[in-house]
């Protein structure tokens, strides 16, 4: 070889050996790019290079010293070559290894020591390939040096073989075979299926019958039954006191802590299943399936045994991505139901734009659909038919479809069909009962609102014990309900000249009775609510809602209040209280009326009050008007010093100056603990033609003694007045 | 000499050239190795997700979230502790309460009396789950709810612990739990937004709720949770304005589309095909969003399933009828909010009625969701904010009490959406003041949340302002024990 590329290989190894101690040195905090992991996969590929190169480089070299071979220039430049190329490749394939060891599922203690003899192969030939020359380096340090070597290089490719083909490929086939193959929960024995494993991952490499660390093996029902060094291992239906979890429980960093620090830990679902099992007497012949369906254990093994977040394996290929793309629309969704999973979730809607094209524009994709969603869509008979090809369907929702059970027969055939919703069908009970075998797989079926009877479905439920049949819920009349109250649908209870009352209520066929003459409204004497009642005058009426199948409603009462006036102008000759604005004097003949509650956001919004001055309103008519009474509606609360006014006095005129007292009149003032409430109270007067009117409302100057304010002023608080 | 200068400058030969060249391109190659977004532009780090897509295979399609907003006491109504009656009136042991942060509305308070349930409870079901009598529906459902009695929060007032459970943090300005699900999910039905919000409010003390709660906070705007209200116009803006009729909406639609198509093909900005699409949207929107709506054609067994209530507008019956048409719609999640839980005094009147809203109509939405045979793939959760005290708010009498907030422990309970059926997990004490046996951070409850949509708490992250967001902020692990 060419002395130059000589020179220039071996400073390439000098700096793969730095490039290497600094992955080496910085391992846990390398990230791989993807371009990257490329090249680390390359490392299988690579590795037999090294490994037989160097095989033959070390040979050569134990025989190195021999006389005929020491003074061959061939053989002695061609070994120095040779164990180049070798230490190069293996620094290659060092690199390309630590590169993949990176990736997920590369973790353990077989890696650990692929991991170092490999490098440990890769330093100690550059060693020698450095120091052969020395004058020191003699036959013995050769032949020791080319034994160790060969000898690293078998005990990595053993643990290289192990990382990738198991620990315990090569002898696998002679040895008798007692794992254990993928089994469903309904098989499984809880002891041998989940205990066992669970020990053989997290505990058996130290407690086995090779090394019995406190004479403790771990790898069969006998020996976990009869304990280790420090006495029995399990008290049966006791864990709190069992070894086994005292161990595990303790805090990690105790020295008896098992597994020990730096090994596996058992996760959390390992110890409550271990947890478990010892507390039902940890028997070892217990199938999980004896267990009750919703049983902490049951849960737990079952997701053992498939680990939550897995995968479900679909053995059909996915579907073209654009044609994926192509084929959803505004009304049709079809999704990846996970990322990278071949299945695909299929949703339709709108009854306007359905047909069974909608359909058969699947049939591109008909293997790859599990979910189907038709809910109320006019799906026929006709259409079940090309649902029938979709194979891999699980789940299907036909609710409220046009279907019946004819077109349901053409489904029989979809093996992983498991949940079947048909509620809202014309499906009856005789059809059902004879198709429901032929579905083999199904888990679930709702039968809800179609034509079947509480007892048929309990029978089809006796029937298919493995199924579940939901039938939901159907009104049987014993559980009657108070129907709620009517509701007034008026804009507005204030009115001019007539107003047709609107009783109206949310509920088909509810009848309401009504009376205005504040007796209780009863559910066969007193007259219906028709759109046809004219109301002429202030009333108040009470009503209640009846259907047949509930309790009558509580009665409720509507005020409607006739205000025959309205000003052209109003003005207010005192200020508001400042939270109390409301919409000034505009407030009083909006028609809008307030609520009671100190709580309500709204409660403010319509109410104008006073406290510190009288309410004084001017209201002025272009058309000079004929009044004979005026009404104020107030509220009372008397919890939060809410008054009625003192005194309300109406003055009237041609114009203001020559206003004159109307009227003046009171009203009773509430008593402690009355409830709070809307009143209106009313002055009448000789008709008066008026085009100037003043209304003097003043606010309870004093507050009775019995109240928390006694002596205080009084709010008044007006929301509208009523002009007749 | 300065030609020998120059052509030294030259003479930087191939050799030279390239040698220096590797040392640099080698030092390149090993920091990216340390940095891994050195020679990546942009950025490309949610690589865990493809927005729109699951994880992994979901067991949940759905969520309908029904937010008891104020705290509802969960000694009055799932968290049974008769201890409380036995010491009614004592004080609470110190050792008990600890160095708890108080209210302010308590923390003044001479002394804190011990009360308990003016209700009684009763054991129902398989899983022998306490209900008390305030709760007679949901007591029938009891094999179809898991309770979580450990659920723990960190905030003690309402605003910040209702961000915290809806955004995963206090402050706000993050995308509400809706809003991350619209953008791990995608939508199932176009013509739907994918988070919608229902407002009801009882008789009860309220505590009011904004639409920061279903703010999309750095994600699109096409993850905003959208309003529903009870008027004419349940969604606003999307009715026609008067005078126009359908053929002249669909001719401007498509004369504007014409002009926004120009302006794409001008700029290629995907903000404007976005911009069609959204219109698009709205017009079929405007026929799927009434029919949606429409409560006229449910039948009497649903009226008597849900309660008389279910018809009237705004009220929470008729929210969870509304969450179901628009859950088994496509819409991907709905939050309900019912205001008035939060009795600081007069408790015993106020939960009574603020029972009688919800117990009928909550415990008719998981029975309707499982006759349509949608309620394996529909997750309903039932609960509030934070908890309330063992020891009562003012004052003490024979038949009147309140309570505070408490943050330590509060109830909840889930159902359907591969949730184990039938189960009660957790524990508190005996004063129920501090849980003693799995505690489920409201972190705990996102990510499990998430985990049965398909989502890993963990990937589904957003870059915003140089780091990257996550529902579950910095921890949260799922709470396997509950997942069947």
């Amino acid at each position: 070889m060419h002395s130059k590329f000589r020179t220039f290989a071996g400073q390439l190894l000098i700096a793969s050996q730095i490039f290497i101690l600094f992955l080496l040195l910085f391992e846990n905090k390398l990230v791989i790019p993807a371009w990257l992991q490329t090249i680390g996969r390359m490392h299988p590929l690579i590795l037999h290079f090294p490994i037989v190169i160097l095989l033959l480089a070390m040979l050569l070299e134990f025989f190195s010293f021999r006389p005929e071979y020491a003074k061959n220039p061939f053989y002695r430049n061609f070994l120095h070559n040779l164990l180049l190329a070798g230490s190069l490749l293996a620094a290659v394939t060092v690199i390309m290894g630590l590169f993949l060891s990176k990736e997920e599922g590369y973790e353990g203690e077989i890696l650990t020591y692929h991991k170092w003899t490999g490098v440990g192969i890769f330093f100690f030939a550059s060693f020698i390939y450095f120091i052969r020359n020395s004058s020191w380096y003699k036959a013995p340090v050769a032949k020791a040096g080319s034994l160790l070597t060969v000898a690293a290089l078998v005990v990595t490719g053993h643990y290289g073989a192990a990382l990738t083909h198991g620990m315990n490929f090569i002898w696998e086939p002679i040895e008798s075979t007692k794992e254990a193959a993928a089994v469903s929960p309904d098989e499984a024995i809880v002891f041998t299926h989940i205990v066992q494993p669970i020990l053989e991952q997290k505990c058996t490499s130290c407690h086995n019958p090779d090394k019995m660390k406190g004479q403790l093996s771990l790898t069969d029902a006998q020996s976990l039954l009869k304990g280790g060094k420090s006495g029995k291992l399990l008290v049966p239906g006791n864990p709190e006191i069992s070894l086994l979890l005292q161990r595990i429980h303790l805090p990690n960093d105790e020295k008896k802590h098992m597994p020990p620090i730096g090994k596996p830990q058992l996760t959390p679902q390992e110890t409550a299943i271990l947890n478990l099992w010892i507390k039902d007497q940890a028997k070892i012949d217990k199938k999980l399936a004896s267990y009750p369906e919703n049983d902490s254990l049951r849960f737990l093994a079952a997701a053992y045994l498939r680990p939550a977040g897995q995968m479900e394996a679909y053995d059909f290929e996915p579907a073209d991505e654009d044609e994926i793309t192509a084929l959803n629309s505004d009304y049709r969704t079809i999704v990846p139901v996970a990322k990278n999973s071949p299945a695909l979730a299929v949703n339709i809607y709108n009854r306007a734009t359905y047909t069974s094209r909608q359909l058969n524009d699947l049939e591109s994709i008909r293997k790859q659909v599990i979910s189907l969603n038709l809910n109320k869509l006019p799906v026929k008979d006709a259409d079940l038919e090309i649902i029938g090809k979709f194979e891999n369907l699980q789940r299907l929702n036909l609710n409220f479809t046009e279907i019946s059970a004819g077109g349901l027969k053409a489904l029989t055939g979809l093996k992983n069909l498991s949940s079947l919703a048909i509620s809202g069908t014309k499906i009856k009970y005789g059809e059902l009962s004879a198709l429901l075998p032929a579905f083999k797989n199904l888990k679930t079926v709702s039968v809800w609102n179609t034509p079947l009877s509480e007892p048929e479905i309990a029978q089809l439920q006796k029937a298919n014990g493995n199924l579940a049949i939901i039938g939901g819920f159907k009104d049987d009349g014993k559980n009657m309900l108070r129907l709620n109250p009517p509701q007034m649908k008026n804009s507005s209870p204030v009115f001019a000249g007539t107003m047709a009352l609107q009783l109206k209520h949310p509920i088909n066929g509810v009848e309401i009775r009504y009376t205005m003459d504040g007796s209780e409204p009863d559910s066969v004497k007193s007259p219906l609510v028709s759109d046809k009642m004219l109301l002429t005058k202030s009333e108040n009426i009470k009503a209640k809602a009846f259907k047949n199948g509930w309790y009558g409603s509580e009665t409720v009462q509507f005020d409607v209040y006739k205000s025959s006036l309205q000003p052209d102008s109003v003005q207010l000759l005192a200020p508001l209280n400042r939270v109390h604005q409301a919409t000034g004097a505009k407030t009083f003949f909006d028609r809008k009326l307030g609520v009671i509650g100190a709580n309500n956001p709204a409660w403010a919004n319509n109410w104008a009050a006073v406290k510190d001055n009288d309410m004084i309103l001017v209201s002025e008519f272009k058309k000079p008007a004929l009044i004979s009474s005026v009404g104020i509606h107030y509220m009372i609360e008397e919890d939060t010093g809410i008054f009625p006014p003192e005194t309300v006095e109406v003055w009237g005129g041609k114009d203001a100056e020559s206003m004159k007292l109307l009227s003046k009149f009171q009203t009773a003032m509430p008593a402690k603990g009355d409830k709070p409430s809307l009143k209106t109270m009313e002055g009448k007067f000789k008709p008066q033609t008026v085009s100037c009117l003043k209304i003097v409302a003043k606010p309870l100057n004093k507050i009775p003694e019995w109240h928390k304010n006694k002596g205080g002023k009084a709010l008044l608080l007006v929301d509208e007045m009523f002009l007749n | 000499m300065e030609k020998e200068i120059l052509e030294h400058g030259f003479s930087f030969n191939r050799r030279r050239f390239l040698s220096s060249m590797s040392l640099g391109l080698g030092s390149v190659a090993l920091g990216s190795l340390l940095m891994p977004d050195l020679l990546k532009g942009g950025n490309r780090d949610e690589e865990g997700l493809t927005p729109g897509i699951p994880h992994f295979a979901p067991k949940a399609k759905r969520v309908i979230y029904m937010f008891q907003n104020g705290a509802p006491s969960q000694q009055e109504l799932f968290d049974y502790k008769p201890k409380l009656r036995e010491m009614f009136g004592q004080e609470i042991p110190p050792s008990v309460r600890g160095m708890q942060r108080l209210t302010g509305m308590t923390a003044n308070q001479a002394s804190f009396p011990l009360v308990g349930s003016f209700v009684d409870f009763k054991q129902y079901g398989d899983s022998q789950a306490w209900v008390s009598n305030l709760m007679p529906y949901t007591a029938r459902i009891v094999n179809d709810l898991c309770f979580v009695k450990s659920m723990y929060t960190e905030a003690i007032n309402h605003d910040p612990a209702l961000t915290f459970l809806q955004t995963g943090s206090q402050q706000g300005n993050r995308p509400s739990m809706g809003s991350w699900l619209s953008y791990g999910l995608g939508n199932e039905n176009k013509n739907l937004p994918n988070f919608t919000v229902l407002l009801s409010r009882g008789v009860g003390n309220g505590q009011g709720v904004y639409s920061k709660l279903w703010s999309n906070g750095f994600l699109d705007s096409v993850h905003q949770g959208v309003q529903f209200s009870k008027g004419e116009d349940p969604v606003l803006y999307l009715r026609d304005p008067d005078g126009m009729n359908r053929q002249e909406r669909r001719d401007m639609l498509d004369n504007l589309a014409q002009l926004n198509d120009l302006s794409y093909q001008e700029f290629g900005d995907p903000e404007i095909a976005a911009k069609i699409k959204q219109y698009e949207m709205a017009y079929r929107m405007q026929t799927a969003v009434p029919e949606v709506m429409d409560l006229s054609r449910e039948s009497d067994d649903i009226v008597k399933l849900y309660g008389p209530e279910c018809l009237v507008p705004g009220t929470y019956a008729a929210n969870c009828l509304l969450a179901r048409k628009l859950s088994e719609n496509g819409v991907r999640f709905v939050q309900l909010y019912h205001q008035g839980w939060d009795q600081h005094g007069n408790l015993p009147f106020e939960i009574t009625k603020q029972a009688m809203d919800v117990d009928q109509a909550s415990a008719a939405l998981v029975t309707d969701l499982k006759q349509r045979g949608l309620l394996d793939e529909t997750l309903v959760i039932w609960g509030g904010e934070f908890g309330r005290t063992s020891y009562t708010q003012g004052k003490l009498t024979a038949d009147n009490y309140g309570r505070d907030h408490h943050p330590r422990c509060f109830t909840i309970w889930m159902a359907g959406g591969g949730i184990k059926p039938g189960m009660v997990y957790g524990e508190t004490d005996e004063l129920g003041y501090n849980i003693v046996k799995d505690p489920v951070h409201v972190h705990d409850f996102q990510a499990t949340i998430l985990h049965q949509l398909g989502l890993d708490h963990e990937k589904l992250v957003f870059r915003h302002l140089g780091r990257r967001y996550r529902l579950t902020d910095v921890s949260g692990k799922v709470i396997r024990d509950i997942i069947s």
